[in-house]
């Protein structure tokens, strides 16, 4: 497969709001297919059931809410509102569960409503422990995912097995190291891995089974290595924080980079970057040993307990591992955990020295003027005047 | 000890949305710089990106290099998209960089493009203090003029020396792009001439740059920039408003104000040129 037949496939499937890879999936294999709402779920667990994990991540600026918007007020984000359109269209008609996983009270709600409007189908709220002392919060959430295991095995999951689910913690292993390689690759060679198309490799993860993502990622990779067309030029490195949950539209992506910048970080599609490094795939009990990982592998998060004194610090050591020169603060309008974490975000950099900016966007934002404006002018202003 | 300073070549590339502008620049380091050449080529609703490099090449030209002779290029406006650039820079920085070579005793320049205009405040390093734009309306700016050109029947080239011609201005009403035919129509049925138009037009445009400059805090030696800068009228309107209004502004203009904005950009591709090869980095392989 040609870069360019690869990145027109990813395209494709990000586009694609009838989720059509899931359905020929499904058509396929007889399979369940259970889509999540960011940021984090498990996938592992539904994977060794032979249950498709499908990424729902709103519908971004490509589709026009008619009555989504009744559902929610008008201090509410965007994503719930899509969410809730594709679900009454028939989008999602293809998945047999939904995940809730516990972001905020807005995917809380939506996870009340989705029980109502969707009786039939599988809905549960995934509550995850904010308490990460093994028997306390270990053992709540391994609850729950022995719950979510047992619903779904009477909706004709595969019974969960240990080594089904060893196999399953590999197979996302690997595509884990295949995107924290591309991150890799990214951050020191910005100019080979446009953040444009790292994203859309991001969203096609949502879509397809893993190993057919993970050998995405293997050609991708390799054809972007080979890439010596693809030659550096003289942009602002910047860290992008706050879009973990309702993600920006793809256009707005481009504009950061058409302005100058090149994203060595970002929170997009925080699922694939969750745990940090491999899960334990040869254990005794792999449901623990997924159960350790979110408790000890967890990434620092707005959705996650981090004590005041300390918030901030990953953002700092993130700009500095990834030689970012500053950090753009780049949540959706309304998002709680983004944005009243983000005073004390702004505390810590600005302590540490690191040039920022921020705005605030929705998915279906489809003006990038002023934001080009914006950060067009914090690139230049770190390439003249910072140290 | 260091050695001698080696000398850049820089292309800036001003990407307007009537005209592209390109400025060759040659960077002696401390000993200065000077414009070695320039293109300013009309874009006639060509595609713009072949007409940067047509443009391109021409200046070079003129210059006597070649495109792999040059250390860095740079490109402002709508230049994102010209793949063989370096860099790209925004308009308020390069203006600001490109006001200041031009006429170094200036803290502020107003830029006024096809389809706004813009107050640039700045030090005398040419780092943006603040600014102030005018809305998305393309009201009294170049596109507004250029209306008013194919109404009345002149070219571009001549509105400032009729303007400067009229006895008795007359006050236009409104300076919406969109109304701006309707107005002329009326004004030419009543037997106003050309000259006292065009000043009337001038007038109610100036009046409009000097507020923005006000709001923005601008005082002493301002420079207009960008397409509009060559408009000798309109100048002699701001220089007349602002004397009447004692408004404390000495406005100024520039024969090469309009290429202020690749001037600029040629002159921060040299900056990030030096400050990238202190740190032993170089994205292009041009030679002195």
């Amino acid at each position: 497969m040609t870069l360019a037949s690869l990145l027109q496939r990813a395209d494709d499937l990000y586009r694609d709001l009838r989720f059509s890879a899931v359905r020929d999936w499904k058509q396929r294999t007889g399979g369940l297919a259970v889509g999540y709402m960011p940021v984090y779920v498990p996938r592992e667990v539904l994977h060794a059931m032979g249950i498709l994990p499908v990424g729902v991540m709103g519908a971004g600026d490509d589709l026009e809410i008619i009555r989504g918007d009744a559902f929610y007020q008008s201090y509410i984000c965007h994503l719930p509102r899509s969410t809730i359109e594709l679900g009454l269209n028939g989008a999602l008609d293809c998945l047999d569960g939904l995940l809730f996983p516990a972001t905020c009270d807005v995917i809380r709600n939506l996870s009340g409503m989705w029980m109502m409007q969707f009786p039939g189908k599988y809905v549960h709220y995934l509550d995850v422990p904010q308490d990460f002392a093994p028997e306390v919060g270990g053992a709540f959430y391994r609850h729950e995912l022995e719950q979510i295991a047992g619903a779904l095995g009477k909706r004709g999951g595969k019974p969960l097995t240990a080594a089904a689910l060893r196999r399953s913690i590999a197979a996302y292993n690997e595509n884990r190291a295949l995107v924290d390689g591309l991150y890799e690759l990214r951050q020191r060679e910005p100019w080979k891995v446009p953040t444009a198309e790292l994203y859309l490799l991001l969203r096609a993860g949502c879509v397809l089974p893993v190993e057919e993502h993970s050998a995405m990622l293997r050609d991708y990779t390799t054809a972007v290595r080979a890439a010596d067309d693809r030659r550096p030029m003289d942009q602002a490195r910047v860290l992008l924080a706050g879009s973990f949950c309702e993600q920006p539209p793809l256009g707005l992506i481009r504009t950061l980079e058409r302005a100058g910048c090149y994203i060595v970080d970002d929170d997009f599609v925080q699922i694939h970057r969750w745990i940090r490094g491999p899960v334990r795939a040869d254990g005794e009990d792999p449901l623990q040993d997924l159960a350790n990982a979110y408790l000890f592998q967890g990434i620092p998060s707005a959705i996650r307990y981090i004590d005041q004194q300390v918030k901030g610090k990953d953002l700092v050591d993130r700009v500095q591992q990834s030689g970012a020169e500053g950090v753009i603060f780049c949540a959706p309008s309304f998002c709680d955990p983004a944005l009243l974490d983000q005073p004390m975000a702004v505390t810590a950099v600005e302590r540490a020295g690191i040039p920022w900016t921020a705005f605030k966007y929705a998915e279906n934002t489809g003006q990038f003027q002023v934001i080009r404006e914006q950060a067009g002018t914090f690139a230049d202003s770190i390439k003249l005047w910072s140290e | 000890m260091s050695g001698p300073v080696r000398p850049l070549w820089c292309a800036g590339i001003d990407v307007g949305s009537s005209s592209i502008k390109v400025a060759i620049l040659h960077d002696r380091g401390a000993d200065g710089a000077s414009l070695s050449s320039q293109v300013v080529e009309r874009l006639r609703r060509r595609d713009p990106l072949a007409v940067v490099d047509s443009a391109l090449d021409q200046a070079l030209q003129q210059a006597g290099r070649r495109r792999d002779q040059l250390d860095y290029v740079a490109t402002t406006g709508e230049g994102e998209k010209v793949e063989h650039r370096t860099g790209h820079f925004y308009g308020m920085t390069t203006h600001a960089r490109g006001g200041l070579f031009l006429d170094p005793a200036v803290r502020a320049v107003v830029d006024i493009g096809a389809l706004h205009a813009r107050a640039v405040l700045m030090d005398d390093r040419a780092k943006v203090l603040g600014h102030r734009m005018t809305s998305q309306c393309a009201s009294g700016s170049g596109q507004f003029l250029e209306n008013i050109c194919r109404y009345l029947g002149v070219t571009i080239d001549e509105i400032g020396p009729l303007s400067l011609q009229a006895d008795k201005p007359e006050t236009c009403s409104s300076i919406c792009a969109v109304l701006a035919e309707t107005d002329v129509i009326n004004m030419v049925s009543r037997g106003i001439t050309i000259p006292n138009i065009l000043k009337g037009i001038h007038l109610s445009m100036a009046g409009r740059y000097l507020k923005l400059l006000t709001s923005a805090n601008a005082q002493g030696a301002v420079l207009i920039t960008g397409g509009l800068a060559r408009d000798t009228g309109l100048h002699a309107a701001m220089v007349e408003l602002a004397k009447e209004q004692k408004v404390p502004i000495d406005v100024r203009t520039h024969e090469e104000s309009v290429l202020a904005g690749a001037i600029g950009a040629a002159l921060w591709g040299a900056f990030r040129a030096r400050k990238l090869m202190a740190k032993g980095l170089s994205l292009t392989g041009g030679t002195a």
